[in-house]
């Protein structure tokens, strides 16, 4: 009995093993979903603007996903009834994080131009979309 | 010449400069055609961080010997930056400085059309259409087919992924297909589509390879394939990455949760086995009466007559006890009583083999 469950517990992991193509893209295809969703749901009139970097530093795109991820907990949703999908959503992209490979000197969150929430949400997506291609 | 007021010139070019990057090999812009007025028209570009603001175009394109546009080399191409660009329009020595607002050049890409289109005969009735692209990025594509047949009067378009399936065909017919494709959503947010490719045909009347004799018999996973792909890998580009995204995340989730299963029961085996392999039940307390009044004799407790039950005995035979009658005390004859005497031979099967038996034979035979 012990053996048999010694040879499923590996056959499980190999399994698990076998589901994880490309997880990278497939976590930034994910972010850039839940992204879309924030756009068509996030409050616009009489919003907080937001710092939204541009003009990516190669090299530093971890520090420039926290700079996103700030401004991300000011958004609000427009209608009180999104309110658990747009949490769920906004949950779901803090938790995500990106590598710096060599990161010397970026230009702080707040030195960025501030714009209102569906364009800082389009910034993020840009962030995104060049971590997908590249 | 026709001067026009220095007014007119912004309100001409309020069409804006357009740009497109044509698979991101080179880009052209465009501010003007034949309609402009002949004015010298120069370009400047700059992307936001560069040192050096306002490089002036290198290659112009001319219209009639009027600068209406401008080509850009892949190495003066960055995306995911803002670009800028400035046209001036010189005339009677004033210059107009006329900026374009900011873009961002992967937003305007558009790929090149699709080529090798190719058609496959399936089970079923079914076509599969396949294609090549020459844009060097597969996953940052999404592809739009539209066929008809020559009975029909309208294209169907149908937008979709890598591959095109249509479900059954009319051997009667012939069909048309073309495709093109956009950069997706996951690369960029553009608006231009890519060439319609060149046609590829399919059916009778036509000059496709292959005569279209009927399906060729394929082996049997294939069939089971062809009906159950469409579930597991359905139309949409979206649907597709959307059951990708559940199959990486639940198929993971579930296999842990199993896993974690697994070891509780490895470390705690005897408590989950009693649980998953239960006692056997006794019903012995039903049976009492049988085990302790009768001493297990099922017969006596069942209650079956006396002469059935001796009527059920095997065969029985035991050694017969020679009793003999005890001489009187007063004559001291030794006594004769069955263990003196050798025991006649039993009426039954010999205990030993002899030379009838079956057994002895094959013995013997070996």
């Amino acid at each position: 009995m012990k053996r048999m469950i010694i040879f499923c517990m590996l056959f499980f992991c190999s399994t698990m093993v076998l589901t994880e193509t490309s997880p990278r893209r497939a976590k930034y295809r994910q972010i850039l979903r839940k992204i879309e969703e924030l756009e068509s749901m996030v409050k616009e009139k009489d919003a907080e603007l937001l710092y939204t970097p541009e003009n990516f530093v190669d090299g530093c795109e971890n520090t420039t996903v926290t700079c996103f991820k700030k401004g991300i907990l000011k958004l609000q949703p427009a209608r009180s009834q999104d309110t658990p999908k747009f949490t769920k959503a906004i949950r779901i992209v803090s938790r995500f994080t990106a590598k710096d490979k060599q990161c010397n000197a970026t230009p702080p969150c707040e030195s960025y131009e501030k714009k209102t929430p569906k364009n800082f949400l389009k910034g993020f997506e840009n962030l995104i979309q060049m971590l997908f291609k590249n | 010449v026709y001067v026009p007021t220095s007014g007119l010139i912004p309100c001409l070019l309020l069409a804006g400069v357009e740009c497109e990057l044509y698979n991101e090999e080179y880009m052209t812009c465009m501010w003007g055609s034949r309609e402009m007025p002949t004015v010298n028209y120069s370009l400047f570009y700059w992307y936001k961080n560069a040192s050096n603001k306002g490089v002036e175009c290198k290659r112009y394109l001319q219209d009639q010997g009027v600068r209406v546009g401008c080509y850009f080399e892949q190495n003066e191409l960055i995306q995911f930056q803002s670009f800028h660009v400035l046209i001036n329009a010189s005339v009677g020595g004033k210059t107009l400085e006329i900026p374009s607002k900011r873009m961002l050049l992967q937003d305007l890409v558009k790929p090149a059309a699709p080529v090798n289109l190719t058609i496959r005969n399936m089970s079923n009735n079914q076509l599969q259409l396949t294609w090549a692209s020459p844009y060097p990025n597969d996953q940052c594509l999404e592809h739009a087919v539209k066929y008809k047949s020559n009975k029909d009067t309208s294209w169907t378009l149908s937008v979709n992924g890598d591959v095109f399936s249509l479900p059954s065909v009319d051997y009667e017919k012939s069909y048309t297909f073309y495709v093109r494709s956009k950069i997706n959503k996951f690369c960029g947010s553009t608006l231009f589509w890519s060439e319609w490719s060149l046609p590829v045909f399919w059916g009778s009347n036509s000059t496709s390879k292959g005569p279209p004799a009927g399906p060729p018999p394929l082996p049997w996973w294939c069939a089971v394939w062809g009906s159950v792909s469409p579930l597991l890998f359905p139309g949409t580009v979206e649907e597709q990455l959307y059951w990708f995204g559940i199959r990486t995340v639940l198929v993971p989730i579930a296999s842990c949760l199993l896993l974690l299963v697994l070891v509780i029961l490895l470390v705690r085996m005897e408590r989950v086995w009693v649980i998953l392999m239960p006692r056997i039940p006794n019903p012995s307390k039903n049976f009492d009466e049988l085990f302790i009044t009768h001493n297990g004799n099922f017969q006596e407790w069942a209650g079956v007559p006396k002469d059935v039950v001796e009527s059920f005995k095997p065969n029985y035979s035991e050694n017969i006890c020679y009793v003999t009658e005890l001489p009187p005390k007063d004559s001291h004859e030794p006594l004769w009583d069955s263990s003196n005497h050798a025991p006649p031979p039993m009426p039954g099967p010999p205990a030993a083999p002899n030379e009838h038996s079956p057994y002895w034979n094959s013995y013997g035979r070996v």
